[in-house]
């Protein structure tokens, strides 16, 4: 069923805008609290991790300067680096590789930095609040050691209708919490849907959830406006399947493309390459 | 003819209602569950009565029933939990898939671990059949079908050595914790909510506990003095909950899980609190009995028949999920879903027994 709209979805996929809208948020390339690790050394200028030609936008997401100190410090200690998931579980193997989409991560970004070891930790735990995530992520902290957390937050929250400052206090307090014992964070926004476009909560929460990655120096990759994008390149046609089952498909391989961007952008930040532009192929009548 | 109202079927009961209203996030009253004031909470209780109830099974030791004839037994109760779990996991992505559909909401049929389920169906499966792939918030009953099949084990050593059991499954639960050992879930990558390593330790506390010789006769001789003992691990539980006084996990001695509070291990804090609180609240029973009989009648009620209220009850939970996500989780429609769904759950456990009654009744 899915293979079906493989052309359709070349063209949708070539409209994507990334969820990573890291250079383009206010404060997003401001040096974090900690001071920055100096870049990696590396015998060639490193390029960031490559996007798909589905999740394709070029450089948009280039930012300036070096977010991940602890990860660039792990990476020119160890040639290692540790990163935790945590948030909701995705996908199998299917569409994203063997391991969900956190896998296909660790294997962008070794593709990406020659020589590198990455050890991907998924704690995803479905239906989570971010309450109860923060909690665990003390202790899975502890438990292993990691130098980044991918940290998926918010759309458990907006569904429960969890109160907007019972919220902010939380993933802020969690955020001071990782930013004292030097470890790195990558946050992953909420999803889209048309549907929750209108609803007001969810808004308040996605508005929330960027504003404190501004105001923490924290990064985020915006999924939602990425998945946004795809839906509107699409146009309006569709209803919930069969279209619905190959954009998710579609998102969860550009959200590991995207957050594997991250944090190559982080480590490296000014050093990368950019990478040539590829235009989207022109939209087939449909 | 159903049995009478009882102190563990009342807890029983207590725990499945407690579990219904837990697995609403957000609902308003979550608060006023033990969760919030307790570093256990009714997931512990209904474990530990799980392993409790098994030593009814197993019998007294003057009236125990051939090895075989129990091992067959507990097997055939771990496959209708198995067949539960399918059954109620199965309703779950029906309920998710029409709620996707009628609220044309995709968002949906990404809720509670279901994404997996819709989107990449052919390994899902075999993982739904198998128990590694759960639903957020149906990962109880996976607990048990494993401990279920535990379970003969742990009866068979009771038999021919009584003092064997305790240790063993703590030995398990040591190596587990001091080795983080996990339970890997499939395909999608990640551990059992409940570590069935870990949790089995509750379950056999109680299996244990239930005795009337060995540590379960030893508690019975000295409970006023546990008791008393017990008053300050839940006051100082309750401190910690109520203002984060545990130390940073970061800076606990290795190894670390002895010393975190951790759901998913039941670590040492979370057991040792569990057993103070359920020695300070088995003293209330009798009281509750005496001034609230129609409560204890009706908590019994649902405990004597909680395989069924446990499974409506996790039905219930998500269509309370979704009701919330409708109705955007206000006090009224929280109300609604909380009064409705004990209503249900009391419905469940009434039919049964109804029909036990009829059956009895023609009979006689």
């Amino acid at each position: 069923m899915a293979r079906r709209h493989q052309s359709k979805f070349a063209l949708i996929g070539c409209a994507i805008v990334l969820g990573l809208m890291a250079g383009s948020a206010p404060g997003f390339a401001q040096g974090t609290a900690a001071p920055p690790a100096p870049p990696p050394a590396a015998t060639t200028a490193p390029m960031p991790a490559p996007f798909s030609q589905d999740c394709q936008i070029g450089n948009a997401a280039i930012v300036e300067a070096s977010p991940l100190p602890h990860v660039a410090a792990a990476l020119q200690t160890r040639k290692q680096i540790r990163i935790l998931a945590i948030g909701a579980a995705s996908l199998g193997p299917r569409r994203t590789g063997p391991g969900g989409h956190t896998d296909a991560i660790r294997q962008i970004l070794q593709k990406a930095i020659t020589g590198l070891d990455v050890v991907m930790i998924n704690r995803g735990v479905s239906g989570e609040l971010s309450a109860q995530a923060a909690v665990r992520i003390k202790n899975e902290v502890a438990l292993t050691e990691p130098d980044l957390v991918l940290w998926q937050v918010g759309t458990n929250d907006a569904l429960a209708y969890v109160p907007i400052e019972e919220f902010e206090t939380t993933v802020i307090d969690t955020l001071h919490w990782l930013k004292h014992h030097k470890i790195d964070v990558v946050l992953v926004g909420l999803q889209y849907v048309d549907r929750m476009a209108q609803d007001q909560h969810y808004a308040k929460v996605r508005e929330a959830l960027r504003k404190i990655a501004a105001e923490e120096n924290v990064m985020i990759v915006r999924r939602y406006e990425a998945q946004r994008l795809l839906i509107q390149a699409e146009g309006s046609g569709g209803g919930l399947v069969p279209d619905e089952f190959q954009r998710t498909e579609v998102g969860y391989a550009c959200l590991a493309q995207y957050m594997a961007r991250a944090i190559t952008l982080g480590i490296f930040g000014q050093r990368l390459r950019v990478i040539p532009i590829i235009p989207p192929p022109a939209p087939q009548p449909r | 003819m159903t049995r009478q109202a009882n102190a563990i079927d009342f807890w029983r009961g207590l725990a499945l209602i407690s579990i219904f209203i837990n697995h609403i996030p957000g609902i308003y009253y979550s608060r006023f569950t033990h969760t919030n004031y307790s570093l256990s909470d009714s997931a512990d209780l209904f474990v530990f009565l799980a392993g409790w109830a098994l030593r009814y099974v197993v019998g007294p030791s003057g009236r125990q029933q051939a090895a075989w004839y129990l091992a067959l037994r507990l097997g055939g109760r771990a496959l209708t939990l198995y067949a539960a779990q399918i059954m109620i996991t199965m309703i779950a992505i029906a309920m998710l898939a029409g709620a996707a559909i009628w609220r044309d909401n995709p968002l949906l049929l990404e809720w509670h671990n279901a994404a997996a389920v819709f989107h990449d169906p052919v390994p899902t499966h075999i993982g739904l059949a198998l128990i590694t792939h759960q639903l957020g918030y149906f990962d109880i009953l996976p607990l048990y079908v494993v401990l279920m099949m535990m379970a003969p084990g742990f009866a068979l050593i009771d038999r021919f050595a009584p003092g064997l059991v305790l240790p063993v499954s703590l030995l398990i639960y040591g190596v587990t914790l001091g080795f983080q050992i996990a339970v890997p879930t499939w395909p999608v990558e990640g551990e059992w909510f409940f570590n069935p390593l870990a949790w089995q330790l509750i379950f056999v506390l109680g299996f244990v506990l239930a005795r009337q010789d060995g540590a379960g006769g030893f508690v019975r001789r000295h409970i006023v003095a546990i008791r008393l003992a017990s008053i300050p691990i839940v006051a100082a539980a309750l401190f910690v909950v109520l203002y984060d006084w545990w130390p940073d996990p970061t800076t606990v001695p290795q190894p670390r899980l002895f010393f975190l509070l951790s759901k998913t291990y039941v670590t040492p804090a979370r057991v040792l609190q569990f057993l103070a609180l359920i020695a300070l609240f088995s003293a209330t029973y009798p009281t509750i009995r005496r001034f609230a009989p129609w409560l204890v009648n009706f908590m019994s009620m649902l405990g004597r028949n909680s395989l069924y209220v446990f499974c409506v009850g996790s039905i219930l939970s998500l269509s309370g999920q979704i009701i919330r996500f409708v109705y955007q989780g206000n006090i009224y429609s929280d109300t609604a879903v909380v009064v409705c769904g004990i209503a249900i759950m009391a419905l469940t456990a009434w039919l049964p027994e109804w029909r036990e009654d009829i059956r009895a009744s023609s009979r006689s």
